[in-house]
């Protein structure tokens, strides 16, 4: 299981982080693009670039036969399908080995066990994970769901078992609420992940959301790499994450983690993955979800532990023992990542498209720009708006806040309105000062008081 | 896969005119394009006309064992579809095997100059990349041709019955290119005369690179709007606007102005 050409299966930012990570490795590097992404820094980058398919996703950075043929035309010996797209696909992965290549990530066997939601729950309750109160399983109709939601307890959170991102997902107080919130979950997951299977959980008010990054060889030797804090969120996606959680002491801190990689490892899995935790206000913690993928994250951990996460992820892929014992990994000073997005916030969030007259990304110590823009390039309106990712460490929180007001107003980036607004707003608000930013706030408080906030 | 899908679909599109060069007999291939003639002049100025006074993006009207649709190429007013058609494909000569074909731009250019007369190669080069919207050619308005594209990401494989000077009609199969084992066939976007072949049997070749050059009947005039139909059986009057006719799958694409005339 050698690699030494790696085709990368993405776009935008994660990709040019992926062909980074090969280079440093010493690894070949090839960019698979759609038509829409012909003109991107990724390409251009690469040691070879290979147009995949039209801007259609589904024909492109989602057609798996396009996307082995690649790698296969291009003499590449392995896949980094980076985050979302077909990174947690069982069967993409499962492919790409039986075309004798090597998939960047968990093994299919892996990405199978941990591919639904509510199996994965079971599963790691089984191994020592307190898990959110929920449904006996998926919901087998409206009968059913309206009995498990009355012995869960009002208020409770109707999800799909596949994907994420928030869509499907809904908050329901009432069974009349929940009546009418089935079959537009289920519509919504069904055109999302095309798999319409739901089910309850307790819904949790005032949560924070802290995920344990965790690396596990392939001879079962795991560690993890601490927390990241995620609670900064606006309509589930989130806008800023940091390390260590504010929302626990040092202690409760360790406890979780370790935790959270002893349950990984006994359940088997493989790679760099992540464990979602919620946390209520008294502090408990309960999982929610295993990720198989590199996160967009990612950074937070690598500047809090100098370990470059998509180095490990292919070293693991290629068979590599760990090389790291739990006690070399070092958990320093504070990391903050701002995800910078083509979004009026403004007016609503809403994504904006053009074509970047200026960029210059921030500089200084201990600041890290993750992006894919370059003055003159034009964004293509089909996929995300994510532009970029600010991180800054810093020996403290408040070190680390003041580092990335600095870098934020650094910025050069013209010729598309960004959410660079909320991120000011946001690291002057006393909430977010005070640690105290849970998932729901900002949906509830609204964007638009945050931005006034800061006028005031 | 729904590269598949869509290849069906195009298949479909055309009928009979979809399927092998070499499957058919003479009389059926008299009897096709009779067919496609009588299609071409009855049928197709009206659904011309149409289209353009509708706004519609798309119209498809079905007569006999036919169905002629005429689409709207996505985002007919953008500047990036013309762009895109025109951009130099990047899959460098790295590819194994290394063909001398290769893929990238200025190896198309080569074999572009080898297989032609010379004359307009810097000319109709440099609207490859400018994509005719102010660019170095601006003022030599491309030769009439059309270029048949790859589907997909794989090894290339003429059909037995391309050759040079041969006549094609739209939809016909010109070869295939295989991904993972899946043949996706290459299609004429149009009617014309094969005028060469930008790529080796074998070679390794990526989605919308450039295939097959298809000179178009209207070859001997100048540009743009010569719809008279002159009565030769190989004109024919819709040649030059072929993106109405074309394929949506290969729209706009299929267009891109050839390094050479």
């Amino acid at each position: 299981m050698t690699v030494t050409r790696v085709l990368i299966a993405n776009r935008g930012e994660i990709a040019l982080r992926i062909l980074r990570a090969c280079r440093a490795l010493g690894l070949g590097a090839v960019v698979a693009y759609s038509e829409a992404d012909r003109e991107s820094l990724p390409a251009q980058l690469a040691d070879e670039a290979i147009c995949i398919g039209p801007a259609d996703a589904k024909r492109s950075y989602l057609s798996a036969a396009a996307l082995i043929s690649a790698a296969l035309v291009t003499g590449c010996d392995a896949i980094h399908p980076g985050y979302g797209f077909l990174s947690e696909d069982a069967g993409f992965a499962e492919a790409v080995r039986d075309h004798g290549l090597t998939f960047i990530g968990p093994p299919a066997g892996v990405l199978e066990r941990f591919a639904s939601k509510e199996g994965t729950r079971r599963l790691l309750a089984s191994h020592g994970l307190p898990t959110i109160p929920g449904s006996d399983g998926m919901l087998r109709d409206e009968g059913h769901a309206i009995a498990e939601a009355a012995r869960i307890g009002y208020p409770v959170l109707v999800k799909p078992s596949a994907g994420g991102g928030g869509k499907g997902m809904r908050m329901v107080r009432t069974p009349r609420e929940l009546e009418g919130a089935l079959p537009v979950c289920r519509s919504e997951a069904r055109s999302a992940f095309g798999d319409d299977s739901l089910y309850l959980e307790k819904y949790l008010p005032e949560n924070r959301h802290v995920e344990v990054q965790v690396a596990v060889d392939g001879s079962g030797h795991g560690i993890h790499l601490g927390e990241r804090d995620c609670s900064v969120q606006r309509r589930h996606q989130k806008v800023l994450e940091e390390a260590p959680t504010p929302a626990l002491p040092p202690e409760r801190r360790a406890e979780l983690c370790e935790r959270a990689i002893r349950a990984a490892v006994a359940a088997g899995y493989e790679n760099v993955g992540t464990l979602e935790f919620l946390v209520d206000a008294s502090g408990e913690y309960y999982f929610i979800e295993l990720n198989c993928r590199i996160q967009v994250e990612h950074p937070v951990t690598e500047v809090l532990t100098g370990i470059d996460l998509v180095q490990l992820q292919i070293r693991i892929a290629a068979g590599e023992p760990l090389g790291i014992r739990q006690e070399d990994v070092q958990l320093r000073g504070h990391a903050i990542e701002l995800r910078i997005n083509a979004e009026d916030p403004a007016h609503d969030f809403r994504p904006q498209s053009g074509t970047i007259e200026r960029y210059l990304p921030p500089g200084g110590p201990w600041v890290r720009m993750d992006s894919h823009l370059y003055a003159g390039y034009e964004i293509p309106h089909v996929y995300d708006s994510l532009l970029g990712k600010l991180i800054v460490w810093g020996p403290d929180r408040d070190a680390a806040i003041a580092r990335a007001k600095v870098a934020l107003d650094d910025l050069v980036l013209d010729g598309v309105v960004t959410n660079r607004e909320f991120h000011r707003a946001l690291l002057d608000n006393d909430v977010f000062r005070d640690g105290a930013v849970t998932t729901a706030l900002l949906d509830r408080v609204g964007a638009g008081a945050f931005l006034a906030s800061r006028r005031a | 896969m729904s590269e598949r899908d869509a290849m069906s679909e195009r298949d479909a599109m055309s009928e009979g005119g979809g399927r092998a060069l070499e499957a058919r007999t003479d009389a059926e291939w008299t009897a096709d394009h009779a067919t496609i003639d009588r299609l071409a002049d009855e049928l197709l100025p009206a659904l011309v006309a149409k289209l353009r006074a509708s706004g519609l993006g798309e119209i498809e009207v079905r007569e006999g064992g036919w169905k002629v649709r005429l689409r709207m190429p996505a985002g007919t007013n953008d500047r990036e579809p013309a762009r895109r058609a025109g951009a130099p494909v990047r899959t460098a000569g790295a590819l194994p095997g290394g063909t001398p074909g290769g893929a990238s731009s200025a190896t198309h250019a080569a074999a572009g100059h080898a297989s032609s007369a010379g004359g307009h190669a810097a000319v109709a080069a440099g609207a490859r990349g400018s994509g005719g919207d102010g660019g170095r050619a601006a003022t030599h308005a491309p030769r009439p041709r059309a270029v048949a594209t790859s589907p997909g990401v794989g090894f290339y494989a003429p059909g037995p019955g391309l050759t040079v000077g041969g006549r094609v009609r739209a939809g016909d199969r010109l070869g295939a290119v295989d991904v993972l084992g899946v043949p996706h066939d290459v299609v004429a976007p149009t009617d014309g005369v094969i005028g060469g072949s930008y790529a080796e049997p074998g070679e390794a070749v990526e989605y919308g690179q450039e295939l097959v050059r298809i000179e178009l009947p209207g070859a001997a005039h100048d540009g743009p709007g010569t719809p008279e139909g002159d009565g030769r059986d190989t004109a024919a009057p819709y040649a030059l606007a072929p993106d109405a006719l074309a394929p949506d799958a290969l729209a706009p694409d299929a267009l891109a102005p050839g390094p050479d005339a």
